[in-house]
């Protein structure tokens, strides 16, 4: 509550959220009255993004910047202290590695511990770095995987290992975090029409995936679930059914 | 999105446009056309436990009807803002309209407000890939709002406006059907103890049906326009169906929402208990393992439900039965007669 006795509107992080599934996202909640912070390494479509949404009146902070490095790390946790709470972390920025996508017996050990840093390291730090706020509120951490994570599709093996680690992050995160109140999720989006998904097929059509919004029934019905209810589970957003424990 | 061959086109009779208790029948008078392997016969509704034998289980849907459609303002002047499904009190997807009988899309925007039974909203998002539905955040109670200023959702085939209690089954227990789970409707509570007297079982499922306005088209060429809805297989339930398969009894579904449900719990071949949203698709490419017939009504050319019924009996024995259907003229929609249809040879 403010000074003046009206309550804060929530706030949701989202990382790499300029375009694509973040982006998504972004507008999807500030229109149910989420105040959002954005994040990106690519300040002008973020930049876009944030004006666009200021537009609708919409209370909005970006923070360009890296999210695998300390300082950007430091100024989401700042932004954070500006809004006052953070009800929702959207750990999406995801970093595909060398494109075209080598077999793993040819994978640089160096692009790998460059993938692991934006896709598991970074996560947890912004977790750690935001878990007094996400303790305050009771709030919630998404973890965007990949089905990748359990595929085992030639050529996806970094990624689809950073993916798996992120996926067992979450699942003892959530354990972890019981007890707090903090619920943790990891999320299989599905295959979709992105920048990212572009880059694992150079020069091929990929137009026959949708468009990110097609994940936004899967958000409307996970953000409504308690908690405590999803926690600790892992859910595909294009699945034909979402389940909870009977 | 769910792309699937369409159903080629079946027979279509005449609809109901009021319920038989406006036309001089018992809510149990309605036909009844059974089908099974070897042909099709005319009954009564009220045969109904003649037609079923002991240790039979029929699972019906608890879900009672809410009156969802709310008269709305808009930027555009008034309309019809019909809820379909409700993913949480302040957040639902509903279907604005023109009128009972003029549907949309209509050209609303996101981040657009309107006032939906005196409640101020702000449309969120288009539904993905479905342009007539819209998802809605309400800035008030709309549970409340229906049941002051909300009415059962009509089309343009109904005589009038019905009260609620028309759209409501015997079974109805838990609000949140946007639309009657029909199948239901010519139940009576004589009929169901003599079903329950002759040793026949019943057990429930929840599952909040949403608009039914939509049809193949809706999403784009060759998409079933599946979008989730809330369901629930209570332990129970799943536990009486492998009783009833145990003693080789026939688990009936009653109707589509039933199949729908108990599809969607089915894991290794068994229905667990199970709780969620589904928009599992049933067609002829996903034969249906849970049930054994299914008691439905007579459903429109190009609606999912038939394909449904295509995945339970096959092409040419579900266009067998709508020729009887039409050419006996039997009633389609929700205040019609009924269709009793066995997947395996009727002993």
């Amino acid at each position: 509550m403010t000074a003046a006795g009206t309550p804060r509107p929530p706030v949701a992080l989202i990382t790499g959220a300029s375009r694509g599934l973040g982006a998504v996202l972004a507008r999807f909640l500030v229109n149910q009255g989420f105040a959002v912070i954005l994040n990106a390494r690519g300040s002008p479509a973020l930049e876009a993004l944030a004006e666009e949404l200021r537009r609708g009146g919409h209370d909005v902070e970006s923070v360009a910047g890296d999210v695998s490095e300390g300082r950007t790390q430091k100024a989401l946790r700042a932004a954070v202290d500006r809004l006052g709470r953070l009800d929702l972390l959207v750990n999406n920025a995801s970093e595909l590695g060398p494109a075209p996508l080598p077999s793993l017996v040819e994978y640089p050990p160096g692009k790998l511990e460059g993938v692991f840093r934006v896709n598991v390291i970074a996560p947890l730090s912004l977790i750690q770095e935001l878990l007094p706020p996400l303790r305050a509120s009771q709030g919630r951490v998404v973890n965007i995987s990949s089905d990748a994570a359990l595929g085992g599709y030639p050529g996806w093996g970094g990624y689809g290992a950073s993916k798996a680690a992120l996926d067992l992050l979450s699942l003892t995160l959530a354990h972890e975090l019981s007890d707090a109140g903090v619920s943790v999720v990891s999320v299989d989006p599905g295959d979709m029409r992105t920048s990212l998904h572009q880059a694992a097929y150079p020069g091929q059509d990929i137009s026959d995936r949708p468009m990110p919004e097609v994940t936004v029934p899967f958000w409307a019905w996970l953000l409504n679930q308690p908690g405590s209810l999803v926690s600790g589970h892992r859910f595909q957003a294009q699945a034909d059914r979402w389940e909870v424990p009977v | 999105m769910i792309a699937v061959p369409e159903l080629p086109a079946m027979p279509t009779g005449p609809g109901a446009d009021r319920p038989p208790e406006e036309r001089g029948l018992s809510r149990d008078g309605v036909r009844l056309l059974v089908s099974s392997e070897r042909g099709e016969t005319s009954r009564t509704f009220s045969d109904l436990d003649e037609l079923l034998r002991p240790g039979d289980l029929l699972v019906v849907n608890e879900s009672a009807t809410v009156p969802a459609s709310l008269p709305a303002r808009s930027r555009l002047g008034p309309l019809l803002m019909n809820l379909s499904t409700s993913y949480g009190a302040a957040l639902w997807v509903a279907e604005p309209r023109w009128g009972p009988g003029q549907p949309g899309p209509l050209p609303l925007e996101p981040g657009e407000t309107l006032d939906v039974g005196g409640v101020p909203c702000t449309l969120i998002a288009p539904y993905p890939g479905i342009p007539r539905l819209v998802f809605l955040q309400a800035g008030g109670d709309l549970a409340h709002a229906m049941q002051r200023v909300g009415r059962p959702i009509r089309y343009g085939y109904s005589a009038r406006e019905f009260p609620l209690e028309a759209y409501q089954t015997e079974f109805a227990r838990v609000p949140g059907s946007a639309e009657m789970p029909s199948a239901g409707r010519p139940f009576s509570a004589r009929l169901i103890e003599r079903l329950r007297a002759k040793g026949v079982e019943l057990a429930p499922i929840v599952l909040h049906a949403g608009v039914s306005s939509l049809e193949f088209g809706d999403a784009g060429p060759g998409v079933a326009p599946m979008y989730p809805e809330p369901f629930e297989v209570p332990r129970d339930t799943a536990e009486a169906i492998h009783r009833a398969r145990s003693r080789c009894g026939r688990v009936i579904a009653v109707g589509t929402t039933v199949v729908r449900a108990l599809e969607s719990a089915m894991d290794a071949g068994r229905v667990r208990p199970a709780r969620g949203f589904t928009r599992v698709y049933i067609g002829p490419m996903r034969p249906v393992r849970s049930v054994d017939g299914i008691l439905t009504g007579f459903h429109d050319a190009r609606s999912t439900h038939l394909s449904m019924l295509a995945a339970l009996v096959g092409v040419t024995r579900l266009r067998r039965a709508y020729d009887v259907a039409a050419r006996e003229g039997y009633l389609w929609h929700e205040f019609g007669d009924s269709h009793l249809i066995f997947s395996d040879p009727v002993t």
